[in-house]
């Protein structure tokens, strides 16, 4: 039986639910403890920094300041992603020098015998600052008065435009147009685990082992061996169980994951740093803050002819991440349609704000919520369906594969590999009964009740390149021992990839060990991001299986005597097609490891067997052939020539509250095509957990800051996510078109539930209310507002005018 | 690394510098002194406890004058060596009449720390090392002024009245030193130790007395920094 796209539980499960988890924090307890005094300012100059009343405090150990710093560790940490529109690209020092340019910037490191202890040095010590004008904000930002970074002109870090034909000039000369001015807000992963770093230095080895919560850590060995002037071979990086990451853990190095590994080699004893709330909120990363202008031309039917859209993204302090959020937003805004004549052109700029990178979803949400709203707007316009305009605009199936004619974030042509749209909107339609609305609209407000419909359509590029890699060692057991470089926060890939190596290799499941993130057990990997597990690793430890399977049938070919070509693998054992179970006739993968590997001394019993004399051997043949390799194992890997791209749609049902503005979720709606599944079980958890997380984009969830640039929600008090009460039912469609480009035929599936939220959200709710809604998110109290506005507006123009 | 400071004492430079001069004064004074021996011309061997906050231990160290310009200045050397790592510091000591009264001290020094007593940072490094030649300054002034010098064991202000003082008697500031019975100190062998019983001051050269005492104050912070990592090897053995 195969596993593949069965509803297997989850093997992690069992582990996590009953405390048997190893996060970050349970690791290094034997460890100093360091803790940092951090900016309470958005800009300033560091004037002076003076320890003196600290030195009293038991079991202090050590207090850095950018000045301990040496060689590479004392220069600005790297830039991530160049791109050649970055003109202007800046990045922190792992301790701030001179200046600091947001609140929540590392100043002094202190390293004591516990965090207890850690935090009152960090109270007693006293930062002098030069108070600089903060800049916050992107109308604050763009008006250039300020400046965040001196050498920053305009704190513009980039002006990146794409086009396809003259945009403008279409939209001009189209019969009907529109202008929108659509904003998103801030707002942040907040993965329930912050970070954290554990690092031991070996004196006598000259070498490291770094503990760390993050989504790549082949990339932070590589960077703390750079940093820390280190060959790479005398780093090692271990991901332990992740308590979520959402793009938040897939920077790098963090100033704590190059601090952390430099203290314990200055002091010569374990020191580790585990992330408190506050300092997730103000020293991490924050994402989604956008201002869009858009232009749109169309005919009368609602066809698109020309979209010209210009936007703002506040990039935050710093830009280790590069581009990749303005380019995502500026490609993917493009969706299942075709848009005509296309050109965006953004400008990401500098605030004295926590540096924006990737949240789950990265860019797209706001692209999405443009063009969606902007396809509601036409209907508006014209009287149509809502769900008409965007057919009449959706890429055909036939036209698949799809070329959109931009440049994607993987710097590879934006090329839809399959999908077909109307056959999802079809599927929506039924799935959340959009032709039966208006009659349950009407009946509901003879009941005094205000319903509302929305949906939203996405396209999401995963799988992103350059590559993934599989190792896979049959051991003389008979377990299967997986590995592969990227890392996992809960997704379920040790569940994922085991079906997959089941299937390929003929093994029962439960004979089967995944590891991931480990840099001694693999050491090449790009790392979890862009919903690319699945699709990178997935098809890489299935290419794997496939020559280890090559090879297992080539050693038991001998011992049975048969072609290779005969043989089958059935439950983890080799043997002739069609020959039952006969004990003749067959060989269990263990005994085949065993035979792999010509031994001469037996160190048990089965490993006799391949012992000198067990056998008769060919006295002219070497026992290792040329070109063979001892042992049952195999490593492979995947490489696309580009991403492929998922797609999805999304309908809701709202309540609004005619008197506290309250906004209930009645239904929400998904038809979600990710290709081919592995397990519809943990997809479904995906898209689960992606829903509640656009709910919580589109009602909740908002990064607040102050003029003077002071985070004022930084706790769980203040900044609001959904809780199990404010997420709701989610009913799933799948539709499956598989992805030609590699041979699982899948596609990710990670962050598709976020994209669309606020999107379908805001629809449903100015279905609900009849305002139009151009910014997300939306609290009651906006909306109430929105309501008195449209209210009194005639009264207040009267009164202007007296 | 570059520790620089100033001190105010009331009394005028030469009767500072007096005082500096006296090793049983200094022995007093400077923050944890244990012992000081007089190894030969300008040069001292002394022994220090030094405890400030997490950094703790004994240190033996030596110290060699240079450059006296009595009244107003003398540069002074400093080495110490361990298994924790080396120290040498050389320190310019400079005296003048401060506006109103008294005198204005400033030492200027530039210390090299090598091997793992540099781990704990600079700012500690400089923190201590300045705290601990305020303390020094303070507990000089107070013999001046007749009071008893506070000897706490290097603890600073941490612990003000850390240890019972051993009474010293009053410092005639302005009368010529008394000869003691003593009064070969300036030869090589003679031993400090603060007294039990407190005794009067030692005759003896400023040069001396100035180097031992601003070297055990900048010297003793020095050390007391890389002598820390053996506490907190036994804090992390006890934990």
């Amino acid at each position: 039986m195969t596993l593949f796209g069965e509803r297997v539980p989850r093997v992690e499960d069992a582990r996590l639910v009953t405390g048997e988890g190893r996060f970050l924090d349970d690791l290094g307890q034997d460890a100093l403890e360091a803790a940092f005094v951090r900016s309470p300012h958005a800009h300033a100059r560091i004037v002076d920094i003076d320890v003196t009343d600290a030195l009293d405090v038991e079991g202090l150990v050590a207090i850095y300041t950018h000045e301990d710093l040496e060689g590479r560790a004392a220069e600005p940490l790297p830039l991530l992603i160049p791109h050649p529109t970055l003109t202007h690209g800046r990045t922190p020092y792992a301790l701030a020098k001179d200046e600091v340019n947001h609140v929540g910037e590392a100043v002094v490191m202190v390293v004591a015998g516990d965090r207890y202890a850690a935090e009152d040095v960090c109270d007693r010590i006293r930062v002098d600052y030069h108070l600089l004008p903060p800049v916050v904000g992107i109308e604050a930002s763009r008006g250039g008065g300020r400046l965040v970074h001196d050498d920053v002109p305009g704190n513009v870090a980039a002006v990146m435009v794409q086009e396809t034909g003259d945009a403008d000039a279409a939209v001009d000369a189209a019969p009907r147009s529109l202008e929108l001015d659509l904003a998103i807000e801030r707002s942040a992963s907040t993965p329930l685990e912050g970070k954290g770093v554990v690092a031991r230095w070996d004196a006598d080895d000259r070498s490291l082992l770094v503990h760390t919560s993050t989504q790549t850590s082949t990339s932070v060995r590589q960077a703390i061996a750079a940093k820390l002037e280190l060959p790479v071979d005398r780093v090692e990086v271990v991901t332990p169980d992740v308590g979520g990451g959402f793009g938040v853990k897939i920077v790098h190095p963090w100033p704590e994951e190059v601090l952390v590994p430099w203290a314990a080699r200055r002091l010569g004893r374990p020191v580790k740093w585990t992330e408190d709330r506050r300092e997730h909120f103000v020293s991490s990363a924050h994402e989604r803050g956008q201002l869009h202008h858009v232009r749109v031309g169309y005919d009368d039917g609602g066809r698109l002819l020309g979209l010209s859209v210009r936007f703002w993204h506040d990039n935050g302090a710093y830009t280790p991440y590069g581009l990749i959020v303005p380019i995502i937003t500026s490609t993917q805004l493009l969706g299942p349609y075709k848009v005509g004549a296309y050109r965006v052109e953004f400008t990401s700029l500098y605030t004295n704000t926590v540096m924006v990178t990737p949240y789950r979803g990265a860019g797209r949400p706001q692209g999405c919520f443009v063009m969606e709203r902007v396809m509601d707007a036409i209907a508006a316009d014209l009287h149509l369906d809502r769900t008409v305009v965007r057919e009449r605009n959706f890429i055909q199936a036939d036209e698949m594969p799809y070329d959109q004619g931009l440049v994607f974030q993987d710097g590879r042509p934006l090329i839809y590999d399959s999908g077909d749209f109307p056959a999802t909107m079809a599927r929506l339609k039924d799935l959340v009964g959009w032709d039966d609305f208006p009659a349950f609209r009407d009946r509901a407000r003879a009941e005094g009740r205000r319903v509302g419909i929305g949906l939203a359509c996405y396209v999401e590029g995963t799988g992103v390149g350059p590559y993934e890699g599989g190792h896979i060692r049959v051991e003389t057991d008979g377990t299967v021992v997986v590995s592969t470089g990227l890392t996992s926060q809960g997704q379920g890939h040790q569940t994922m990839l085991a079906q997959i190596v089941a299937d390929e290799l003929g093994v029962p499941f439960e004979r089967i060990r995944v590891t991931t993130g480990d840099t001694r057990r693999f050491k090449y990997a790009v790392g979890t991001f862009a919903s690319r597990t699945a699709v990178m690793s997935g098809s890489a430890v299935a290419l794997t299986a496939r020559l280890v399977r090559e090879k297992a049938l080539g050693i038991a070919a001998q011992a049975l005597e048969a072609d290779p070509g005969d043989l089958e693998i059935v439950d983890g054992h080799v043997r002739v097609k069609g020959a039952g179970g006969g004990t003749v006739s067959q060989v269990d993968l263990g005994a085949v490891a065993v035979l792999a590997n010509p031994l001469r001394y037996a160190f048990d019993e089965a490993a006799g067997r391949a012992t000198q004399f067990a056998a008769p051997a060919d006295p002219d043949v070497a026992p290792v052939g040329p070109g063979e390799a001892p042992g049952l194992e195999a490593t492979g890997y995947y490489s696309p020539t580009r991403s492929t791209f998922a797609n999805g749609m999304h309908a809701v049902v709202v309540e609004t509250d005619p008197d506290t503005a309250e906004v209930r979720i009645l239904r929400y709606c998904v038809v979600h095509d990710c290709g081919t599944i592995i397990n519809p079980m943990v997809v479904e958890g995906q898209i689960h957990g992606g829903v509640a997380q656009g709910v919580g984009g589109a009602l909740y969830e908002r990064i607040e800051y102050d003029s003077d640039g002071q985070l004022l929600n930084a706790s769980f008090m203040d900044f609001l996510m959904p809780y199990a009460t404010e997420v709701p039912t989610v009913e799933i469609d799948h539709l499956v078109t598989p992805s030609p480009l590699n041979p699982l035929g899948v596609k990710g599936a990670g962050e598709a539930g976020v994209i669309p939220g606020s999107a379908a959200i805001a629809a449903a709710i100015e279905d609900a209310e009849g305002i139009t809604l151009t910014r997300m998110p939306i609290s009651p109290s906006e909306l109430f507002h929105l309501r008195k506005e449209r209210l009194v507006e005639p009264v207040e123009t009267t009164e202007g005018h007296t | 690394m570059k520790i620089s400071g100033t001190s105010h004492l009331t009394p005028a430079p030469t009767v500072v510098f007096r005082a500096l001069s006296d090793p049983a004064v200094l022995v007093r004074t400077i923050p944890g002194c244990r012992r000081l021996e007089a190894l030969g011309e300008d040069t001292y061997a002394m022994t220090l406890a030094v405890g400030v906050g997490s950094i703790k231990g004994v240190y033996d160290g030596h110290v060699r004058l240079t450059d006296q310009q009595e009244p107003v200045a003398f540069r002074m050397h400093t080495d110490g060596a361990g298994a924790a790592g080396t120290i040498s510091a050389d320190v310019l000591v400079t005296l003048r009449d401060a506006e109103g009264g008294g005198t204005a001290l400033a030492y200027d020094a530039d210390a090299s720390v090598g091997g793992t007593i540099g781990g704990v940072g600079q700012r500690m490094l400089v923190g201590v090392s300045k705290r601990m030649a305020a303390e020094f300054f303070r507990n000089v002034e107070a013999v001046l002024a007749g009071a008893p010098a506070d000897l706490p064991d290097g603890a600073g202000a941490s612990k003000p009245s850390g240890r019972a003082s051993p009474g010293l008697p009053p410092y005639p500031s302005t009368a010529a030193p008394v000869p003691s019975v003593r009064s070969s100190v300036a030869s090589p062998g003679a031993v400090y130790t603060p007294p039990p019983k407190g005794r009067g001051r030692e005759g003896s050269t400023f040069a001396r007395g100035v180097a031992a005492g601003a070297a055990a104050a900048l010297a003793g912070a020095l050390v007391g920094a890389w002598v820390s990592r053996l506490a907190q090897g036994r804090e992390a053995r006890r934990g």
